[in-house]
């Protein structure tokens, strides 16, 4: 029951963010939409590259769409509506989403395609630059539970959200959440115009209508996680909990697209040395501030 | 317990095959993520062996790991795609002999060890993790901080071997056209 539940949150959130993202980019606003796409590429024929590496072609899209599904399993929607709670639920969550990397590298890979693999190998870069910035503030944020369990940090954060407590290491794990699921400004494997679509480049049909949803769910997932991790989970007054986690999540997810948006896209040089210059530092910082409150502030 | 087993050996099994695949394929790429996958089997069997803090971090290490050496071998090898029919082995004689009387080694200490009883009950995954913190931060921590400072240290300094020292090639260069 509990997998049903949260497996038609996910979905409802990915296509109430693939409408919102049909609204910006026409400015029409059509709840059906998605749907009528998501058929249309049914309908279409699903080209095969020549000569592609086969099992990575096809393995990629179900493979991104299986590790954005894997890491909301452990993430709360309320105390009890979760798939599994995981005594290392924050760790998981981490492990889950470095088969991204390896999903986009194989759909890089996989077609045989210039674009696709220089998008692909793009994203091994952009990895580089953002995977410390997933990592460290997670350490901060288990370091105020004393936990990793995904229930245990939201617990902690009954009295005082994260984002107040740890305001830095938010900001710095909400970048780093929007460089994971290379939305725009960081969607430089799939860049459009540049790369004429990156990584969904080779892509069609129904292989294309899989890629498309494991990326919206992507940012679901990852939309939750800064839920979980930073904005208090399922805590706030008169709506039951699984609503607060609902809304929590629908808003970071919709902020991160308005974000994408209104921002050019980022230069992978630039972003390395953003992230390595003063990003970790940051990240570091955030680290040695929160174990200085932990230790003062009883 | 027999579910238990059955998730052993299946993952174990998993690993086995994988690493098979990264010497039969010609692909660099194949070869690395081959790899990877025997690797996350692994992972997989310490969760099906309910240590799932050293699981869960097996899989994710050896994510981003694997796909990093796949760019160097993609990078170094002549026929990366494994299209140009080249053959990639070597010392093909000695390489067989060495594997098998390996396997044959493990084989034998895997059957002839005392492993003691096996564990009819593990603490829960929250008190191993702690339990593991503690050990890290408290009687080994000189271990790991040496095995870190070494690993910075080879880091830093593989960085500067690879950096070209600019100045003084240029300066040798004028003094050589001089």
């Amino acid at each position: 029951m509990t997998v049903a539940i949260v497996l038609l949150a996910l979905l409802g959130s990915a296509w109430l963010l693939a409408v919102i993202e049909g609204w910006m980019a026409t400015g029409r606003l059509s709840p059906a939409a998605p749907l009528f796409r998501g058929l249309a590429h049914l309908g279409r024929e699903s080209i095969v590259p020549r000569s592609p590496d086969r099992v990575f072609f096809e393995a990629a899209p179900v493979l991104l769409l299986v590790v954005a599904v894997l890491g909301m399993a452990v993430l709360p929607l309320a105390p009890d509506l979760i798939i599994a709670d995981l005594g290392t639920g924050a760790l998981f969550v981490n492990a889950a989403l470095a088969y991204v990397l390896v999903a986009v590298i194989m759909a890089g890979w996989g077609p045989d395609g210039a674009y696709g693999m220089i998008g692909g190998w793009r994203f091994l870069g952009q990895l580089i630059a953002y995977s410390m910035l997933i990592v460290m503030p997670i350490t901060a944020v288990a370091m105020r539970a004393e936990s990793l369990v995904n229930t245990a940090i939201v617990g902690s954060q009954a009295g005082l959200w994260n984002i107040v407590y740890q305001p830095l290491g938010f900001v710095l794990f909400y970048i780093a959440a929007m460089a994971l699921a290379f939305r725009a400004p960081f969607d430089l494997p799939s860049a459009e115009g540049e790369l004429g679509g990156g990584v969904d480049a080779e892509y069609t049909g129904v292989r294309l209508a899989v890629l498309r949803l494991a990326r919206l769910t992507l940012v679901v997932t990852l939309a939750s996680a800064t839920t979980v991790f930073y904005l208090g989970g399922w805590h706030g007054p008169l709506l039951p909990p699984w609503a607060w986690s609902l809304i929590k999540t629908l808003a970071v997810a919709v902020s991160m697209l308005l974000v994408g948006h209104y921002l050019p896209r980022i230069r992978e040089a630039d972003l390395m040395r953003w992230c390595w210059v003063l990003g970790i530092p940051l990240a570091l910082l955030n680290i040695i501030i929160v174990g200085l409150l932990i230790l003062v502030v009883p | 317990m027999y579910a238990q087993a059955f998730f052993v050996a299946v993952f174990g099994l998993a690993a086995i095959g994988f690493g098979v695949v990264v010497f039969r394929t010609s692909s660099m790429m194949r070869s690395a993520l081959a790899l990877l996958f025997s690797m996350t089997a692994v992972g997989c069997l310490f969760l099906a062996m309910q240590t799932e803090f050293l699981g869960v971090l097996q899989i994710m290490m050896m994510a981003t790991e694997m796909s990093i050496m796949a760019i160097f071998m993609v990078m170094f090898m002549m026929d990366p795609g494994g299209l140009g029919g080249m053959d990639m082995s070597h010392q093909k004689r000695f390489s067989i002999g060495a594997g098998v009387s390996a396997a044959v080694v493990a084989i034998a200490v895997a059957l002839l060890s005392d492993w003691g009883p096996a564990a009819e009950q593990v603490v829960d995954a929250e008190a191993q993790t702690r339990a593991l913190g503690m050990e890290l931060l408290g009687r080994s921590m000189m271990i790991f901080e040496t095995a870190g400072i070494t690993i910075l240290t080879a880091m830093i300094a593989a960085t500067a071997v690879a950096i070209p020292v600019q100045n003084l090639s240029s300066k040798d260069d004028k003094e050589a056209s001089e």
